[in-house]
This record gives C-alpha cells, sequence and structure tokens, in this order.
C-alpha cells in the first residue's frame, strides 16, 4: 500500500479518536459542571449559622447599667439606643459609644421614673411608670442618603408615643402588660401581690348617633390556679393572654374584642410541676414559648382535641440552657427564638428546632439584649454597663434534615405531617418546606403512567416485531415514533382541558370499559378458536389479528360508553364521584392519576415501544427459527426465547422511559392538579418535583429560603435519575452476560 | 434420473414444486423417497435448491412470507401439507439442525429440555434421563456433564453443534434434518460432529445437506445431487461417488463446478 496513504489513515484514526474522546469527556464535564451549579445554589441552605463581634464599648459611669431597663438597634448596626430609668432615651454609635441624640420621655401623668420596660414588636417599649401609668413609645429609623456626599447614608431616628394608659385603682399592679393594636385598641393586664388579674381594654365604640366615644372597661380574670403566677405574655394584638404558675400550669385566656375576657383553660404543662419562668409569644402569635426553671425550652400551641375542644400541646422542644431561663423572647421576622439564662443568650428556630447562636458571657453576664428587627444583629448589655453587639449570619434557620424529609408539626395543625407550603400572603406564616411529599409526587405521577405505559408499549412492540406483518410495522413504527415529536406542552393542555372533563363526565363508562375490553378480547379469542378451521380465516393469523381485534375493540369502548351512564345509575346512584365519596371516603379530583397515566403514559409510551422494538427485532433469527423447528408455538417462541434474549434492550427502554416520566414537567404541571398531598389514591393528583419547580421558582426570590430549596429539589431529581439510570445500566450489563448476544 | 427404488421410505416426496417470493421457483418437481434410518446427503452446487428442500419437510419455509408449495410430501404415509397437518406436531417429529449453531441463551440443561418444556413437559426425573441421553447421543455428556447449569453460549463451536443436535434429539424425533452442520466448524469439530452422525443413524432418519463431497462421501448411506432445482441423482452412497449415472454428476464429484 501506498506509504502516504496509509499515514492519512492512520491519521485520519488518531483525529477520530481525539475528537470522540473530548466529544464523550466535554459531556461527563458538562453534566457534572451543571450539577455543581445547581448544588452550589442549594449548599448555603445546610451552612451553619455564624456570628460576628461587631462592637463593644464601656458605658459611661453617670448611665450606669443598673439604671437602664431597655435597649435597641437599627438593622444597620449603626444607631443604638438606651432606655434608663429617668425616661431618657439615649441615641448613640453602636461602634464607638459616641452620644447622638438624647430625648426625654415623660408619663401623661407626669411621673419621670420608670419601674421597668418591655420590648415587642417593631422596637415598640411598654413603659412601666413608678405611678402604675404605662406609655407604648415606638422607635423608629428611617434611612436616607444624601447625594451630595457621595451618598452617604445617614440614619435618623423618631420616638412615637402609641398609647397611654392611666393607673389602676387601688394597689400597685407587681406585674404589668400592655398591648395597642392597629385600630386603637388598648389592652392592659395587671397581676396584683395578692394573686388577682386584672384586664382593662379601652376600645372606641360607636353610639347610636355615629359619634365615637372610647369605652373603658376592667374586669376580674378568674385564676384557676393552685400556684402563683410566675410569668405572663400578651400577644400582639392583645386578644391572648398566657400566664405561666410555679407549679408548671399553664393559663389562658381570651381577650378577644366584643366579648367577655375568659379564662379558656387551665394546663398543667409540667408533670414534675417545674415553675416556669418565662413565656412569650413566636412571631405570628399562635405558638407560645416556655422557658421552665430548669432551662428547658418548648413552644406550644392549642391543638383541637374531640374531647376536651382546644388544648395546649408541647410541639416543639429546642436545646435548653444549663440555668433557669429569665427571658425568652421571638424574632421579628421568622419563627426563631431568642431565650437567655445565666449561662447566655441564644437563638433557636422553632420549625426546625435548630440551634443556631448563643452568646456566652465570659465573665460578665449579660442583662438585657435586643435583636434588629431584620434578625442580622443583637446587641446585649452586661451587668457592667459593657454594650457589646453582634453581627448574626443565619442564612435559612428554618431548613434542616427533618423539615425537609421528615415529619413536622406545623403551627395550627392537629398533627405532625408532610407538607408543602412554601408561601402565604402573610409574613409571619411558618413555612412548610417538606420535600417528601414532593418525592412520593413524582413516584406516584411515574408509577401510574408506568402502569399505563409499560404493558401497552412492551406488548405493542412484540406484536410489531414478531407478529405483524412487516408491511404493517413499517407503518406503525414510524407512527409510534410520531407521537415521540408531540410537544408535550400540548399533551398536557390536551389532559387538562379535553381528557380530564372528559374522563370525570363519564368516569362509568371508563371503569366499564376496562371491564369490557379484557372480556371482548377473552370472548373473541374463543369464538376465533372456531372461526379459524375455515382455511381463508386462519390465514388471518399471519400477521392480520389487529384486524379482527381492533373492531372488537372499538366495540367494547363503544358499549362501555352507551351503557355507563346507565350502570351508573343502576349501582352507584346515579353518580360515581359522589358514591365513591359516601362510601369508601374518596374524593374525586378532575385531575388524577387517570389523567396522568393516560397523558404521561402517551408520552413515555414511544420511547419505551421503539427501544424495545429494536431490542426484540434484533434478537437472532436463528433462535426464533432454533425454537419454531423445535415445535414451539410462535407464543412460546416469544416468550421463552426472544423476550429473554432482548430483555436488556426492553430493560433499557424502560427505564430510560421511566426517567423521562420522572423528569417530566409539562403534562404534570398542567393535568396534576399540583396538589401537594401524600395520598396513593387514584383520584387525587399530586405534586412532582418537576412541576413544583417551574410553579414555584417565578416566586421564589433569589437566594431566599425557597429558591435555594428548589435547586435543592433539583439536585434530588438530578440524584434520582442518575440512580435510576446506573442502577438500570448494571441491570442491563448483567441481563446482557446472562442472555450475551452473538 | 436413476431410479434406486426405496423400500418403506420414511419421507416420499412427490413431484414438489416450490416458489419463492414473487412466483421464483426454486425446485422444479422433485421426486425423492428417504429410507428410514439411514443417512441421506444432500449435495450440489450453491442455490441448486438442497435447503428449500430440506426447509420443506419441516415446513420451516412457512416463515417465509407468500412462499408457495405445489406437490406432496408424505411422512410416513401422511402429507405434511394436507389441511389436517398440525405443524407443531411435525416440527417435533421432524427435528432440525442448522448451519450456524444456535444454542438458546440458557444452561445447557434447559437448552436440551427446551422441546420438552414447550410440549408441557414437567417431569423433573424424565428431563434428567433425556439430558443425560441426548448428550450422550451427540457425544457431549463427557464433555459438559459437571457443568449442566452453565450457560450454552460458553461452550465452543463443536460443542455448541452437537448441543443443538442433542436438543433435537431430546424430542425423540423421526427424522433429523441437519443443514451444512459442519460448515462453521474447524476440522476437528467437524470430525467430532461427523462421527455423532454415524452414530446417530442406528436410531434416527438422518437427512444432511453438505457443500462438501467427502463429508457426504463419509457419513451418508446414500445421495441425492440436486443442480438448479432438479434432482439429478440419487442412489447409494458408494456407487454415487464411484459410478455416478449422469455427466453433471460426474462433473460435480470431480469439482469439475462447484
Amino acid at each position: 500500500m501506498n506509504p502516504a496513504f496509509l499515514n492519512k489513515i492512520k491519521r485520519n484514526d488518531r483525529i477520530a479518536r481525539w475528537v470522540i474522546t473530548i466529544g464523550g469527556l466535554a459531556i461527563i464535564f458538562s453534566v457534572i459542571f451543571i450539577l455543581i451549579l445547581i448544588a452550589k445554589v442549594s449548599l448555603p441552605l445546610f451552612l451553619s449559622p455564624d456570628k460576628d463581634l461587631y462592637a463593644s464599648f464601656q458605658l459611661n459611669a453617670d448611665s450606669a447599667a443598673d439604671k437602664i431597663v431597655a435597649l435597641g438597634m437599627d438593622e444597620y448596626l449603626e444607631t443604638g439606643y438606651t432606655i434608663d430609668q429617668t425616661g431618657k432615651f439615649e441615641f448613640f454609635s453602636v461602634v464607638d459609644g459616641a452620644v447622638l441624640d438624647v430625648e426625654q420621655i415623660v408619663s401623661e401623668t407626669g411621673s419621670s421614673r420608670l419601674i421597668s420596660a418591655q420590648s415587642y414588636g417593631r422596637l415598640k417599649h411598654v413603659l412601666i411608670w413608678d405611678d402604675g401609668s404605662l406609655t407604648i413609645n415606638q422607635v423608629s429609623f428611617f434611612s436616607s442618603f444624601d447625594e451630595k456626599s457621595n451618598n452617604h447614608r445617614t440614619i435618623r431616628h423618631r420616638i412615637e408615643q402609641l398609647a397611654t394608659f392611666p393607673a389602676p385603682a387601688g394597689d400597685m399592679p407587681i406585674q404589668s402588660l400592655a398591648r395597642v393594636d392597629e385600630e386603637g385598641r388598648r389592652v392592659r393586664v395587671d397581676l396584683f401581690q395578692d394573686g388577682t388579674l386584672q384586664a382593662t381594654v379601652v376600645e372606641e365604640s360607636e353610639s347610636l348617633f355615629g359619634d365615637a366615644e372610647l369605652v373603658e372597661t376592667t374586669q376580674p380574670l378568674e385564676v384557676a390556679s393552685t400556684g402563683h403566677i410566675s410569668a405572663m405574655s400578651l400577644s400582639t394584638a392583645g386578644d391572648k393572654l398566657y400566664a405561666g404558675t410555679d407549679q408548671g400550669e399553664i393559663l389562658r385566656w381570651d381577650l378577644s374584642a366584643g366579648e367577655k375576657p375568659v379564662l379558656e383553660e387551665v394546663t398543667q404543662a409540667f408533670s414534675d410541676q417545674r415553675e416556669i419562668t418565662a413565656l412569650n409569644m413566636v412571631f405570628g402569635d399562635i405558638s407560645l414559648i416556655v422557658g421552665d426553671c430548669q432551662g428547658g425550652l418548648t413552644t406550644w400551641f392549642p391543638v383541637r382535641n374531640t374531647e376536651s375542644g382546644w388544648k395546649l400541646t408541647k410541639i416543639h422542644t429546642l436545646r435548653g440552657h444549663s440555668q433557669p431561663i429569665d427571658y425568652v423572647s421571638p424574632t421579628l421576622h421568622d419563627k426563631s427564638v431568642v431565650s437567655s439564662a445565666g449561662d447566655g443568650m441564644q437563638l433557636s428556630h422553632m420549625t426546625s428546632e435548630r440551634f443556631l447562636v448563643g452568646i456566652s458571657p465570659t465573665e460578665e453576664k449579660i442583662s438585657r439584649y435586643a435583636l434588629t428587627t431584620r434578625g442580622n444583629g443583637v446587641i446585649t448589655l452586661s451587668d457592667n454597663g459593657r454594650i457589646v453587639s453582634w453581627k448574626l449570619h443565619i442564612p435559612h434557620p428554618e431548613i434542616s434534615l427533618k423539615t425537609l424529609f421528615g415529619k413536622v408539626w406545623y403551627e395550627g395543625y392537629a398533627e405532625p405531617t408532610y407538607s408543602w407550603q412554601s408561601s402565604a400572603s402573610t409574613d409571619d406564616y411558618e413555612a412548610k418546606l417538606s420535600l417528601t411529599p414532593l418525592i412520593f409526587g413524582t413516584l406516584k405521577g411515574t408509577f401510574y403512567a408506568m402502569l399505563f405505559a409499560l404493558p401497552l408499549a412492551i406488548f405493542g412492540a412484540i406484536y410489531t416485531s414478531q407478529f405483524a406483518r412487516p408491511k404493517f410495522k413499517g407503518i406503525i413504527k414510524p407512527a409510534v415514533e410520531v407521537m415521540a415529536a408531540v410537544p408535550t406542552v400540548i399533551i398536557g393542555f390536551l389532559a387538562a382541558l379535553w381528557l380530564a372533563p372528559l374522563i370525570e363526565r363519564s368516569l362509568g363508562s371508563m371503569f366499564l370499559s376496562l371491564i369490557l375490553i379484557p372480556a371482548a378480547l377473552m370472548i373473541s379469542i374463543a369464538l376465533w378458536q372456531a372461526a379459524r378451521k375455515i382455511e381463508t380465516l386462519k390465514q388471518i393469523e399471519r400477521g392480520y389479528e389487529f384486524l379482527v381485534i381492533a373492531p372488537v375493540l372499538i366495540m367494547a369502548v363503544a358499549i362501555a360508553i352507551v351503557l355507563g351512564s346507565g350502570l351508573e345509575h343502576w349501582l352507584f346512584d346515579g353518580d360515581l364521584k359522589q358514591w365513591l365519596f359516601t362510601e369508601t371516603g374518596t374524593h374525586y379530583d378532575p385531575r388524577n392519576c387517570i389523567i396522568i397515566a393516560f397523558a404521561m403514559g402517551f408520552a413515555v409510551i414511544p420511547i419505551i415501544f421503539t427501544i424495545s422494538e429494536d431490542a426484540l427485532s434484533n434478537v437472532p433469527p436463528s433462535l426464533k427459527a432454533a425454537s419454531l423447528a423445535l415445535g414451539a408455538s410462535r407464543w412460546q417462541t416469544v416468550w421463552r426465547v426472544i423476550l429473554p434474549s432482548a430483555s436488556p434492550g426492553i430493560f433499557a427502554g424502560t427505564m430510560i422511559g421511566f426517567g423521562r416520566a420522572v423528569g417530566e414537567t409539562m403534562i404534570v404541571l398542567m393535568a396534576t392538579g399540583n396538589t401537594a398531598i401524600m395520598d396513593l389514591s387514584i383520584f387525587n393528583g399530586m405534586r412532582p418535583l418537576s412541576a413544583n419547580i417551574a410553579v414555584e421558582i417565578p416566586e421564589a426570590p433569589v437566594d431566599g429560603t425557597l429558591y435555594r430549596t428548589l435547586f435543592l429539589t433539583a439536585v434530588i431529581l438530578f440524584v434520582m435519575t442518575f440512580i435510576v439510570n446506573t442502577v438500570a445500566e448494571i441491570v442491563r450489563q448483567r441481563l446482557r452476560a446472562k442472555y450475551g448476544r452473538f | 434420473m436413476t431410479a434406486t427404488k426405496i423400500e418403506n421410505p420414511i419421507i416420499q416426496v412427490d413431484d414438489l414444486k416450490f416458489y419463492y417470493p414473487g412466483n421464483a421457483r426454486a425446485l422444479h418437481g422433485i421426486n425423492l423417497s428417504f429410507p428410514e434410518k439411514q443417512v441421506t446427503a444432500l449435495i450440489g452446487p450453491s442455490g441448486c435448491g438442497k435447503s428449500t428442500l430440506i426447509r420443506c419437510f419441516n415446513r420451516m419455509n412457512d416463515l417465509i412470507d407468500s412462499c408457495r408449495v405445489e406437490g406432496e410430501i408424505f411422512l410416513e404415509g401422511e402429507n405434511i401439507y394436507g389441511r389436517r397437518t398440525d405443524i407443531i406436531e411435525l416440527r417435533r417429529k421432524v427435528g432440525m439442525v442448522f448451519q450456524k449453531s444456535n444454542p438458546f441463551p440458557k444452561s445447557i440443561y434447559e437448552n436440551v429440555i427446551y422441546g420438552l418444556r414447550i410440549a408441557g413437559e414437567k417431569d423433573k426425573k424424565l428431563f434428567d434421563e433425556r439430558v443425560e441421553s441426548s448428550l450422550k447421543a451427540a457425544a457431549l455428556w463427557d464433555e459438559v456433564k459437571d457443568r449442566l447449569q452453565e450457560s450454552a453460549l460458553g461452550l465452543s463451536g463443536g460443542q455448541m453443534q452437537r448441543l443443538c443436535i442433542a436438543r433435537a434429539i431430546a424430542v425423540n424425533p423421526k427424522v433429523i434434518l441437519m443443514d451444512e452442520p459442519c460448515s462453521a466448524l474447524d476440522p476437528k469439530s467437524t470430525a467430532r460432529v461427523e462421527e455423532t452422525i454415524k452414530e446417530l443413524r442406528n436410531d434416527y432418519t438422518i437427512i444432511i445437506v453438505t457443500h462438501n463431497m467427502q463429508q457426504a462421501a463419509r457419513v451418508s448411506d446414500f445421495t441425492a445431487f440436486l443442480f438448479e432445482g432438479n434432482l439429478i441423482e440419487f442412489g447409494v452412497t458408494d456407487q454415487l461417488f464411484v459410478k455416478p449415472q449422469n455427466k453433471q454428476t460426474e462433473d460435480y464429484i470431480t469439482g469439475r463446478f462447484g
């Protein structure tokens, strides 16, 4: 051979090898790269929270620590303030403690000395004056940007008086709570030395003539307890009052507008009668945070109980302290809980029960603390008058493996559930981010789709490759392959808007045809045994069988349609759906698994059919001949020789179809109803992972918890298909080794 | 054409004409009788119709779409192209060994009893007996008796072909058709298969198609020479090879064409 030509051949060989190698590697790397990209977005979900010391300084001697009753800080960690016993608000720079501004507040009654102060909500302070009167003052911060000096940010502040309460008649209370709601309804609760409790409500009521007038009602509250009240909490709107006693009881009153205050419940919360030392309400005012004298930290809310109505139930147990808990408070943007005790303060998340950060004093005990409204910083005041501020990085406190995959007892639910409800209209919503119903939905949809598609596709492939005339095979195969080219949005559209109402209307007919079609097939086969004695009819057996079968099937369906409604009338009182609901408690969703089985089956059938058909057709004819020559019938040959030999290919087709069904988005998005429920019933829908991503990603704020969780579902989807494909490949290789090729 | 008279033939072919699709006639009226429990070789150049003829005996040609058969073939006096013929029954009586060995992708044991299984047989003891006797008859028993449950695909080419023979024997056929059984085998394997054929002639009627005239001379009792779809000569092998009656036969066996 010409050496130049030989070299050319060798060179082409080398080039081809390189191109193929590079191409293959490029594919592998791009797949890995995509996985890394997705995983990178979702990974911060699992980062542990962190705190940074931001600033620290010593207060002046004249504003000594014992005089300060409350403090606070803006969310930029620039301006902080303290409230001292003289009613003086002192604003200072958080970084160095330089005093920026001082404002003096006096009570309505002229008192200028504070006994104590409580903080709640967005920098709201209930100031309790020494004459028994109360004021609620709110500090607001405004940021403005000065264009002249390089867009420098300046923070301005304002103190607003939201409400005032006169002193109660008679004795001085030992503890007082007060709230004002958006409509101006003011609630004040006082605990007196003798253990009596009294609620004062001031609300506006319209008189007959349309004039608004303020009505004040003061009523004693029933205290049915053996112990002494040791902690109290009033909801933000002032409509729910909780009290804990030194005997481990929790009392619950309803102070809703327009109704007489009533003691609704007394619950022995702790059987060992430990003292409840701190109470507060979680953001949203549904759950109650309970701190006890043993350092235990739990959250509670009333759960409806068939016997006794609403009953306070312990829901979450958070990481506790080693010393009695002094104080508990909510954060203002999520369901986190702040608690402080002798051993320091810490932040935990209620839903995930995760311990987030803890700040333990080195030598100085923390006497007061305040969180910023966004929860990104905390400012603490120690016994010795040192003010320390911390920056908090708590990216996704509500995420833990348990909230993602386990059963969680959400606020307002009767029991722990797997639930996906990522968002609601209110800010204080407890996000329900369990992926279990989504994974379940994916598997459920895939299961029903495969249940429908697998037999049809595989038996269709067997018939086409082994029984049908080659002429028909030449028509059937391309026709089925064209099915794969139908855009899934069209399949989904038809399924949702045409098939779903159709099946809902004729559910009886559908089930009847499920019985009639096999029955008709059996009858026609029995009849055929007689008919095949005629030689010309026998010719049909050589690949024309479907000419006989197709009319039989059409007839069966037609009969089912005609008889369907009659059957529903006769057996199910006219409406199968109603009957299902009343007799079995099954609710019929118009978008259900039947629709999904048909629609997704339609999308999956071509893949399974084509690959299986190829595998069956590629079984060497010599095997078929050997089997037939031994006296096997066509069916025996298919069952015992062709199917086992083609099994690796059929299995591969099935798994590719399975992977397609798992990842299928458009059909399930349009035809499942997207209800994230965990119910195997064929009569209701589901929400698969893929559809969930499509539905929620437009609403998910970039880099938010939901956004990252959706990317996590993408990773799960990726891993699921990866596992399915890997297992499929392993099984396929084994089958291949067993039924080796010629 | 000579008339070697066969008494009590097991297969008798009467004026058999065979048409492939498109009315292409491959056999132009064959008249031939096959003696029982003898080895008959069909020889002839490529495309002469040997394989077509042999495939008529178990109606394997039925697999070909729109082919047509005229004339009659009698197996033990019954026309196998008659209306009543059950093809499955026929094929159980007329076994076949193919040119290329085609064991099923199953164990050696399962390969041998395949014919019994599809006939609905479930008796384990019978299976064991048949496997042993068939493999012994096919001279394979000693080589595989310790690995009956292993895949048949692990055997050598010659072993596979003898397994195919054993598989055909296992259902106790009357006739075994062999379509160039040694064409894909090396000389050593060929010799083993030929020995097997010689052993089998005591119990079975064997019809073997071969390209190899030495093989025909070695293994067969009778030989038929076909040429272009016609039977040219049929006779006792020794006579046909020593003293062919026909010029064409002589030309072929002396290697002037083929």
